[in-house]
């Protein structure tokens, strides 16, 4: 095309025009995709299990999800919990068995805090001077023969007691200061209710020792289950699950408000259980394990469960809550995954859709009748089969690495297991809020909710040749920085580092006149 | 939240528009013989860079900010590959540019 003789003459064509200003539009929308990618990531309602609190009870369509078969399959003969078998309760037998902690006053016991309707309580510092684990005969049956099938236990148990305990708390008081902000946010979440009596009687009083009332018919049991999953949901509740009662996941021991402290025969009126779970504080939950505390989200859904408790009561009908600040009767995970809530991770907790493993369950058991849900696949098992993430960063080792579950049978059930015992060493080992949740939080599916990690758990999903999953793994391991496992130790074997570095608002110099010696030098602020 | 979100993708919309007319704008002042699957391997390489760019910066906002920049430099890697490609490609057969 030829041009006009006075075009020439022009100081800028239109071509030249659209030249530079397509070059202009280009570098701000380079700046705009930046920027919009910068608000994306660092947006705080992608906070995984936090996106909102809406009228949708779930946020994830499980119908599309459900799996065929049973929630675990059974290996062997099925059999319940004894108290010594958990190693937060045996801490009370052990203590009984101490010369040392006889000698305290309101001496701790895990067992009787947890009977007793108390729920999860810290173990106090222990006395001053040496510790003396008493020798393996000391102790009775049936923790006797259950040592001496288990002499690692023994020693890990004697290793805890005579050294970490003691250091912990020689520890503790070292760096106080520098702790005593997220002391302060995991000890205000610490409140508690306790249950006084056995559930024939507690599960059908309200208020102020009040019976309740008839139950108040509903529609049908979709109906009981709609809004039972709405009103639980909007109190407080990221994600609801309905199931019913299976006698083998229940404690065969102190029974809670009951005065006999042996096994028990589970309550006719427990017939559902109502499963739901809330996640941890975001910020706090990535500086695990010596920045952060359990008990925000072990507060949010105990409270969460005693107004669902109430609210379930004031409907006619009997429920007791099992929460971590009021105590449990039944043992969490497998109900979560017979409910549909999730699936059961390498590291032995429970991962949903919407919070990976990021969150604290409750549960309420009734009579009242509801609609049911299904157990769920959305791939979890096989991708825990390869990625090793959280066994990688196990400062306990308590994760297995065993390449799946097939051989593993406990108490008759094939399912991951951890080394709770060992697991329950480092949480003493940990400073800040106390307690461990590294493997909650590295778990690649509690990464946050952006359109990122979003789009790559769907593409998981989708994936039946775990080519996605493999590749996720791969880039979470080679891009993204964390800790050796070491590193969580305390000295000389590790730094007490975190997962990630502290938010502003636990960094105790930000806020607070006092002298706070970090104890990481080199890495912290 | 919405209603930013409609903000900017009309922005965003309108300078899409603005990079779509330069560079129609670019190919005849450089005489490059475009037709559809050239217009095409442009677009998806263009498209890369914006979608690899707002990845790497989602990332640092989520505060791995190593990560970002890791995600960063293997985005400068990979599209200065394909770029040099496409140039390639585009530049081999041209008349003569236009004035």
């Amino acid at each position: 095309m030829k041009e006009k003789p006075d075009k020439k003459e022009q100081p800028c064509s239109r071509r030249e025009f659209f030249k530079v200003g397509g070059a202009v539009a280009a570098g701000l929308q380079l700046g705009a995709v930046a920027g919009a990618g910068l608000a994306a990531g660092k947006d705080p309602s992608t906070h995984s299990g936090w996106q909102h609190l809406g009228d949708n009870t779930q946020f994830v369509d499980r119908s599309k999800l459900i799996r065929k078969g049973p929630a675990f399959h059974i290996v062997g003969e099925p059999t319940r919990t004894l108290r010594h078998e958990s190693a937060f309760e045996r801490q009370g037998i052990i203590m009984k068995n101490m010369q040392q902690y006889k000698d305290m006053i309101n001496s701790f016991d895990a067992g009787e805090e947890r009977i007793e309707g108390r729920g999860n309580m810290e173990a106090p510092d222990p006395p001053q001077g040496p510790m003396k684990y008493p020798p393996m005969d000391a102790f009775e049956e049936p923790m006797l023969s259950w040592y001496k099938d288990r002499p690692d236990l023994y020693e890990a148990d004697k290793v805890r007691m005579e050294e970490i305990m003691p250091r912990r708390a020689r520890d503790s008081e070292t760096y106080k200061e520098y702790y005593t902000l997220i002391n302060a946010w995991s000890g205000s979440w610490s409140t508690r209710e306790p249950i006084t009596e056995p559930p024939e009687v507690s599960d059908f009083k309200i208020g102020q020792g009040r019976k309740i009332g008839d139950p108040m018919p509903f529609k049908s049991p979709a109906h009981a289950s709609r809004l039972i999953k709405k009103v639980a949901h909007h109190f407080g509740a990221t994600m609801v699950g309905i199931t019913t009662i299976e006698p083998d996941w229940h404690y065969d021991f102190g029974l809670r408000g009951s005065r006999d402290k042996g096994s028990y025969k589970i309550p006719e009126h427990w017939k559902y259980v109502i499963a739901f779970g809330i996640p941890h504080q975001w910020e706090q939950a990535n500086s695990n394990p010596n920045m952060a505390s359990s008990f925000d989200a072990y507060s949010r859904s105990t409270i969460a469960a005693r107004r669902l408790e109430t609210f379930i009561k004031s409907l006619g009908y009997p429920a007791r809550r099992h929460s971590p600040m009021d105590g449990y009767d039944l043992i969490g995970v497998p109900y979560l995954v017979k409910a549909g809530l999730g699936e059961q991770g390498r590291h032995g907790i429970a991962i949903t859709p919407e919070t990976g493993a990021n969150f604290r369950s409750a549960y309420i058991t009734t009579n009242l009748e509801m609609e049911i849900d299904q157990p769920i696949d959305f791939g979890v098992e096989k991708f825990c089969e390869h990625c090793q993430i959280c066994a990688d960063l196990c400062p306990s080792g308590s994760i297995s690495r065993a390449p799946n579950n097939h051989e593993m049978n406990h108490r008759g059930y094939r399912h991951w297991e951890i080394n709770q015992t060992t697991c329950y060493n480092f949480w003493m080992q940990s400073l800040g809020g106390m307690g461990c949740r590294i493997c909650l939080i590295a778990c690649p599916y509690s990464r946050k909710a952006n359109w990122l990690h979003t789009m790559a758990r769907k593409a998981d999903t989708a994936d039946p040749t775990l080519a996605v999953a493999k590749s996720l793994t791969y880039l979470q391991k080679s891009i993204f920085d964390a800790p050796e496992a070491q590193d969580f130790l305390p000295p000389p074997d590790g730094e007490y580092a975190n997962f990630r570095e502290p938010p502003e608002w636990l960094d105790v110099q930000n806020y607070l006149d006092i002298e706070a010696r970090p104890p990481r030098k080199d890495r912290m602020p | 939240m919405i209603t930013n979100l409609v903000i900017f993708a009309f922005l965003v919309g309108l300078l899409t528009g603005a990079v779509l007319v330069g560079a129609h704008s670019w190919a005849r002042s450089l005489g490059l013989l475009m037709n559809w699957w050239k217009w095409l391997l442009s677009s998806f390489w263009y498209f890369l860079l914006l979608f690899l760019l707002f990845t790497a910066f989602t990332i640092i906002g989520e505060g791995e900010v190593a990560a970002g920049l890791k995600t960063l430099g293997f985005s400068v890697v990979l599209l200065v590959i394909l770029g040099a490609g496409l140039a390639r490609l585009l530049l081999t057969d041209r008349r003569r540019p236009e004035s």
